[in-house]
This record gives structure tokens, sequence and C-alpha cells, in this order.
């Protein structure tokens, strides 16, 4: 027998202290560690007004700091959109010995120091190694402290985020239509476009613009690949630090303001993307 | 086979609770003494690593208290700004004037630091080159790093304070007739040639000792660097060798004494003590065995075989006016660096 005290309690304590709690505890957490920060950039950035933003970001070096970092972004996220789907296609519809091997080996770039990526990817394919050296002498491809160096990082680096979005929806993909298709006589190139691919395309997508957003802030590895001239192959990460090492705190966060917003309008579209996919 | 195993056991659980025993022993001893926290940017440590104790030995023989040291090592710039936001270091060795006058500005260095000896400039080095073992392009001054097809390393003089150090020095040797074909005085003629080594440039590092790393790695045929890098590298078994240009800048680095956080900890007698110890002749010929020149010339003179004079050696007071003129004509937005490689890269 439960006792009565038991069953029926009090109106008061039917008020939710624990969801309450939960929900400031979140928020204020959220507050002091992502949005004081940003709003602390945000301001230092604005202090001269819109037109000393205008300024800090129209000055040649920084301008080109940021044109870099987005083309560069761009080319890394149509190639990561390709490969990675193809390797999440790989891993979701073929068994093949070393499978499981390949499929913890897609979130290793996330383990690895960005520092350490640089670092390898000069060893490997820098004007020294036999393969920078040989891909330099023979086709003029200067990969290592050049723009190419730059892709090469972020492809990197960002591996991970396309396979990862397009994976599970590639999992959960009913085959009813690929085998109606392939009983209409559609051959496997056809199937893969016609069908498969449009029910891709959102994660594909979102896929990509993570990968460009998350490129965009990239440092460690940058830094140490792509030989940093202005104008030529300086970032607009590595821009901000010279900034910020030259007390031009107005400079660097002017510039960090652009990467910023970028990023949080990508994230935006990413998010609205998702809830279009989930509604489907 | 078990038996042995607890027995080891045991033993090294003996001999960590005695470690342990003696460490606290230590500190509460060290408690009593003061401790000296020491902000310092990177190139120094190894002397540093040797001074301490000397200089821990030498105090308490003369009836000071124990010291203990802190130390913290970090880009010039970096620490001088960490001092300021509030990292207390009791004594700050930086590699710029700027950097200890940013502190002063703050309020925290109170006192004329200029009046140390040598004007608190502890240790002073020169802008030389790091060429690969041999020297195989034959690159024997400034001229030869604009010679087309010379691949050139420099840090780049926004994030490495340091890294002024080499324009400067490049632009002055041209400006004073160093450089073959710059007539002297001719300042156009001198920005053309920092734009033909600019050209050069395959790589700028964010630091003096990431440019040096560039550079061991195999990258580029000749770096301009601090004769201290390279000497500490040749130390360090590197195979590279030192070439000094016939005209270059005098480097120095200067250390202070940061008195408001030596009044908040109540160390100024320990604290005076070593920034007095550091211009002595015993840690000045430490200083000239990590790479570094001296400013006392009784060190100077009998490290001399180490340090071959420089037939034109400037100093950034004569040549530029200081800092407070070379950075912003320089490094500002409208300076001559930053206009030369915007042309150079346009091209």
């Amino acid at each position: 027998m439960i006792p009565p005290s038991y069953r029926a309690r009090p109106a008061s304590a039917a008020v939710p202290w624990g969801a309450w709690g939960l929900r400031a505890a979140a928020i204020l957490y959220l507050g002091a560690l992502v949005l004081v920060p940003l709003a602390v950039i945000v301001q230092d950035g604005l202090r001269q007004g819109l037109a000393g933003l205008w300024r800090a970001i129209s000055l040649p070096i920084a301008w080109h700091a940021l044109r870099l970092t987005f083309w560069t972004a761009a080319v890394m996220a149509c190639i990561n959109a390709v490969m990675g789907t193809l390797t999440s296609y790989v891993l979701v519809r073929y068994q093949f010995p070393g499978k499981r091997l390949l499929e913890a080996m897609v979130d290793l770039p996330l383990a690895i120091p960005t520092l350490v990526t640089g670092v390898m990817l000069v060893v490997l394919y820098g004007p020294q190694s036999p393969l920078g050296g040989w891909l330099e002498s023979s086709f003029g491809w200067r990969v290592i402290f050049a723009p190419p160096g730059i892709v090469l990082a972020l492809l990197f680096v960002t591996f991970p985020f396309v396979v990862r979005t397009v994976q599970p929806v590639l999992e959960d993909l009913d085959r009813e239509q690929e085998d109606a298709a392939a009983t209409l006589g559609a051959g496997a190139w056809t199937i893969f476009r016609r069908v498969t691919l449009p029910a891709l395309s959102l994660s594909i997508l979102s896929g990509a613009l993570l990968s460009f957003s998350r490129a965009i802030g990239e440092f460690g590895a940058i830094v140490i690949v792509a030989g940093n001239i202005p104008l030529y192959s300086q970032t607009a990460a590595v821009y901000v630090l010279g900034e910020v090492e030259s007390e031009n705190r107005l400079g660097a966060s002017a510039v960090s303001i652009v990467m910023l917003a970028t990023s949080l309008g990508l994230v935006w579209l990413v998010d609205a993307l998702h809830r279009r996919l989930v509604r489907r | 086979m078990n038996k042995m195993l607890s027995a080891r056991l045991q033993a090294a659980f003996g001999l960590l609770a005695l470690v342990l025993l003696c460490a606290c022993g230590g500190t509460a001893e060290e408690e009593v003494g003061a401790r000296l926290i020491l902000g310092a940017y990177t190139t120094p440590r190894e002397a540093y690593s040797e001074l301490i104790p000397i200089f821990q030995s030498r105090w308490e023989s003369q009836g000071g208290q124990p010291v203990t040291f802190e130390e913290s090592y970090l880009g010039s710039g970096a620490q001088s700004r960490a001092i300021i936001e509030g990292f207390e270091a009791d004594v700050a060795a930086l590699s710029l004037q700027a950097d200890i006058e940013r502190i002063a500005e703050a309020g925290l260095i109170t006192h004329d630091w200029r009046a140390a000896p040598y004007g608190g400039m502890v240790s002073t080095s020169i802008v030389a080159f790091a060429v690969r073992s041999g020297n195989p392009l034959a690159i024997q001054d400034w001229a030869d790093l604009a010679r087309p097809g010379v691949e050139v390393l420099t840090p780049n003089p926004r994030t490495s304070g340091g890294a002024m150090w080499n324009i400067l020095g490049l632009y002055g040797a041209a400006l004073r007739g160093g450089v073959q074909g710059v007539p002297e005085g001719d300042e156009a003629a001198a920005t053309e040639f920092l734009k033909a080594v600019l050209r050069n440039l395959s790589v700028m590092d964010k630091s003096a000792r990431d440019s040096m790393t560039t550079f061991e790695n195999g990258v580029g045929d000749v770096a301009i660097t601090y004769e201290n890098e390279v000497l500490v590298g040749q130390q360090a078994g590197q195979d590279y060798e030192l070439v000094i240009p016939a005209s270059t800048i005098l480097i120095e680095n200067p250390v202070a004494l940061v008195d408001e956080y030596v009044d908040q900890h109540g160390v100024r007698p320990a604290a005076e003590a070593f920034v007095e110890f550091l211009f002595s002749a015993e840690a000045q010929e430490v200083f000239a065995r990590h790479g570094l020149r001296s400013p006392d010339t009784g060190v100077a003179a009998s490290t001399a075989s180490l340090y071959p004079p420089v037939p034109d050696l400037f100093t950034i007071t004569d040549q530029f006016g200081g800092w407070e003129t070379a950075t912003p004509g320089f490094f500002g937005d409208q300076g001559i660096f930053t206009q030369a490689i915007i042309e150079v890269q346009g091209e």
C-alpha cells in the first residue's frame, strides 16, 4: 500500500523547478561560454561604427585574406560534397574487407590536432619531399606554401562532415524505389543519379555547408602549410593573429566579424535544411 | 613471480612516499623565502636555466632568504600583453624595447628602467643569414637575397615583433650604402631593393623560431634571422651556416623589474638583485655561451672570436629614430613594408 501522503502532493510542489533549473543552466552556460565572447568581438569591431569596420576589412591585405579564405573553403566544400558522398555510399552499400577500419578512420581527422595535420602535410607534399618535389618539377604544381596546400589542409580537417551527414540518410533510405528503377531497366548510374542522389541532395548540401563554415576559422593546419604571404597565401585567421599581435584590435575584430557572420549564416542555413529534411 | 612483483610494488610505493615527503618538506621550506616570477621571451630560455641556479646560490651565500623561480616563456609581444592583463611577472625579459614600454605605459613599471646599465638592454644580437651547408649559392651580403631564384624566408613582422628587425636591417643597410646598386640615402632605390627581396619570399612564418624550423625542414635557400638563432641551432647540431652581412642592425633585448607586481609580492630586494645580476660579467658570459652578444665591453672583447665585429653596425635609434617612428613608418597600413608587399603581390 502506498501511503496517501505520497499520492497527493501539495500544488506548490507541482512547479517543475528541476526542468526550469535545467533550462536556466543550459542558457546561462551557452550565454557565458558563447554569446558573451561573441558579443565582445562584435562590440570591438564596431568601435568605430560600420564605416570603421568597412575601412578595416577593405584594406588590401585584409580583403585578400578574406577572399582567399572563402574561395579555398568553397573549393574544399565542392570536393568534399563529391568525395564525401562517394565515401558514405561505399560505406553503406558495399561490404568489403577493412570496412570497419575505414569506418573508424573517417572521424580520425577530428581527433588529430590540426597543427599536426599541417606538419604531416608539409612532410608529405612539401617541396623537399619526393612527392612534392616531383609534382613541382614535373607539373610545376606547388602544393605546400601555396593556396592548393590550404585546400588540401581543409579537405583533411573537414573530411568527416559530409560523410557523417549523408551516411544516416543513406542508411534510412527506402531501397524499394531503387529496386523498382532497376526492374524498369535503369542502369546503376542512372539509378544513382535519378533516384538516390535527389534523396541525398539536402544532406549533401548541409554537410558541405558545415564543412565550409568549419573551414573559415581553421588556423592550426593552415599556418603551417600556407606560407602566409600577405596577398597571396595568407588566410583571414592568420591575418587576425597578425593584427592581434600588432595591437590592431579593430582590424582583428572587423575581419573576425565577417568570418563569424558567414559561419553563423551558414549554420542557420544548415539548420533550416535539416528541418526540411526531417519534415520529409 | 607474484611475490617478486608485490615486493617491487612495495619498494616503488615506499620510494614514492619518500619522494612526496621530500617534496613537501621542500615546499614548506621554500614558502619562507621569496618566489620570483620571470616572464621572458623564448630565445634565452636555455641561458636562464643556467643563470637562475647561479643567482640562487649567490643570493643565499650573501645571506638572502632562499629564492625560487617560476619561469614563463612566450613570444615577446604575447608575453608583454599577458603581463599587462594580469600575469604577475616580477621581472620581464623581452626581445623588444616596445614590449617593455607597453608595460610601462600600462602603469606597471614605474621606475626609469632605461637607467639600468646599457639602457636596460641585457643582451644584444644582430640580424644575419642562415644559409645551407657549404653556402652553395654563395650568399655573402644583402644584395644576394634579391638575385632571381634565391628563395628567402623571414617571419611576418605583423605576427612577430622580432621580424621587424629583419626588415629594418635590410632597409637600413640599403640606405647606408650597404647594398650594391643602391645609392646611399636613396629611399626609392632602397624600397625597390626591399621589393626585390620580397619577390623571393616563399614562406612567412608567425615567429622567428617557426621560420628557422621551416628552414631546418629544408625549405628556402636563405633565412633572414638573428645571429643567436643560427648559433643556437648549430649548437644543437644543425648544419646550416651563419653569414653576417657587412652592414646590419643591432638587436637589443631589454629586461626590467615590474614594480607593481614586485611590490604586491613583496619581493623587491630579490628582484632587484636578480636584475642587477643579469648585467654582471658572470651572467653576460652565460648569455654569450648561448649565442647572444654582450653589451659589456669586457665580455664582448673576451668573446670577440665567437662574435666578429660588424663593419657597419647601426641601431634602430640612429637609423630610424626609434620604434615610435619605425613601427608605423614601416609596418602601419601606409608603411613602407606594407605598401611594398602590396605592390609586389599585385604585380
